[in-house]
């Protein structure tokens, strides 16, 4: 028997049959994967209360030769964030991490990153931090695990190199940023002050306690909204369900 | 083509969309239906098509009725003034089941779920709302699964209830150690909503 055991995420639950439940869980290890939880809503034992939405579990579960379904042997409740549960918005902006992180990490593409980002930003909602910036780190982190970051070193039009001096429009459709001489600003492509593109670049790049440390004006956090705003739903080619329930 | 006739292939597919039936057990129950006699399939037949025909919601609670209002919200001798508030028909049954609950119930028919694109417009809550005043309720008691979707529906019941009312009483059903439960086998969260719920027993 090839057991295996890890800390995940509970991303979906769905009733499945009698008395199992389908789960999708997010690992570090192996990535997003699906298994049946044999029993599960009777077994008070084997799966006390860990197999709740948004919860961090350590499960065993055995790996499969063949097909997705993976099959749930045990679990054992890390943290179930109850903060998380205190308020809609707070329950939103988790669902809206997860469904993003759905898209971005197709079942079994693995990244210890992502995994990290995702619980550290649940730890965040957790412990009550300010929405909107969890929103925008979370956002241009995860883009840029998914492989969808924005270019900030150079003009995406004429090619110069961006100095890190002065206003940069962002342009959607190149997924970078292009000097004032090649785009103007607009609604479809926002303006960026110079310290909001140092800001976004670093929140790209660096590890979830160093962003934790940057302060981020109400006006920063605003620019960079926008853009990341116009940024995800181009990239995803969608809306995402749980957006509706943020702003 | 599949190896059974026709009409016994379109059972067996036609039960395979029922939620939890595989293939073999649909193929399973497609044979039992077809060995049993006439009178169970015309019965089950005819059960299927009232079922969608007759059933609604209650105009008051949207508890599952085959009339205009429900039997717990036409009995007289339930005690006004009091509403729990439960997710679904399954709950509220449950609840009446064990006998101790003797008010009014309100089914909210779902919970807050972003992930699904479920909001508070998707469920039964201006109905609640408009319930509070008209029926001169004094408690509410939140009845919501202690999932993290029920628990953040009963949190966001509690603000809208409160901020429209003042003077309402709102509670939440008991979390912690079930009947027969064994405090070893018991997660972190339950022992501590467990501790945090203690009742007094004797001074």
């Amino acid at each position: 028997m090839n057991t295996h055991i890890s800390p995940a995420i509970i991303m979906r639950i769905k009733e499945f049959g009698e008395s199992d439940l389908l789960i999708t869980f997010f690992t570090s290890d192996r990535g997003r994967l699906k298994g049946v939880a044999k029993g599960a809503r009777r077994s008070k034992r084997r799966f006390a209360n860990c197999l709740d939405l948004f919860c961090l579990t350590s499960l065993e579960y055995e790996l499969k030769r063949k097909g997705d379904l993976h099959f749930l042997h045990s679990g054992k409740l890390i943290d179930a964030f109850p903060g998380l549960r205190s308020d809609f918005s707070s329950l939103s902006l988790a669902s809206y991490m997860v469904e993003l992180t759905e898209i971005l990490f197709p079942l079994g593409v693995a990244d210890n990153k992502m995994f990290e980002l995702l619980k550290n930003s649940f730890f965040a909602i957790d412990k009550g931090k300010k929405k909107d910036l969890l929103r925008i780190q979370f956002e241009a982190r995860a883009m840029a695990l998914g492989g969808y970051g924005i270019d900030f070193d150079k003009c995406c039009s004429c090619g110069r190199t961006y100095t890190g001096e002065g206003r940069a429009v962002f342009k959607r459709s190149k997924g970078g940023i292009a000097c004032l001489k090649c785009q103007q600003e607009s609604k479809l492509s926002p303006g960026l002050d110079h310290d909001t593109v140092k800001g976004l670049k670093t929140i790209q790049s660096s590890l979830w306690s160093e962003v934790e440390a940057l302060n981020f004006s109400d006006e920063m956090i605003r620019e960079i909204k926008s853009v990341l705003k116009l940024h995800v739903e181009y990239r995803i080619g969608r809306r995402l369900k749980s957006a509706e329930y943020l702003d | 083509m599949g190896i059974y006739p026709t009409s016994l292939e379109n059972l067996i597919e036609q039960f395979t969309r029922l939620p939890g039936i595989g293939q073999k057990s649909a193929t399973r129950m497609a044979l039992f239906v077809l060995r049993s006699n006439k009178e169970l399939a015309e019965g089950m037949a005819k059960s299927l098509i009232e079922v969608k025909e007759k059933i609604r919601f209650c105009s008051i609670c949207f508890n599952l009725t085959d009339d205009e209002c429900c039997s717990i919200c036409r009995d007289e001798s339930r005690a006004d003034g009091t509403i729990c508030v439960v997710e679904g028909p399954g709950d509220q049954l449950a609840l009446e089941e064990s006998g101790t609950f003797k008010g009014r119930y309100h089914v909210l028919h779902g919970v807050l779920s972003p992930l699904d694109g479920i909001g508070p417009e998707d469920l039964k809550v201006g109905a609640l709302l408009s319930r509070i005043d008209r029926e001169g309720v004094r408690e509410v008691i939140l009845a919501t699964n202690p999932t993290t979707e029920g628990e953040t529906t009963a949190s966001f019941l509690a603000n809208l209830l409160s901020q429209k009312n003042k003077d309402l009483k709102i509670t939440r059903i008991a979390l912690g150690v079930p009947m027969g439960g064994d405090l070893k086998y018991m997660d972190r969260m339950t022992l501590e909503h467990a501790l945090r719920s203690r009742i007094l027993i004797c001074s």
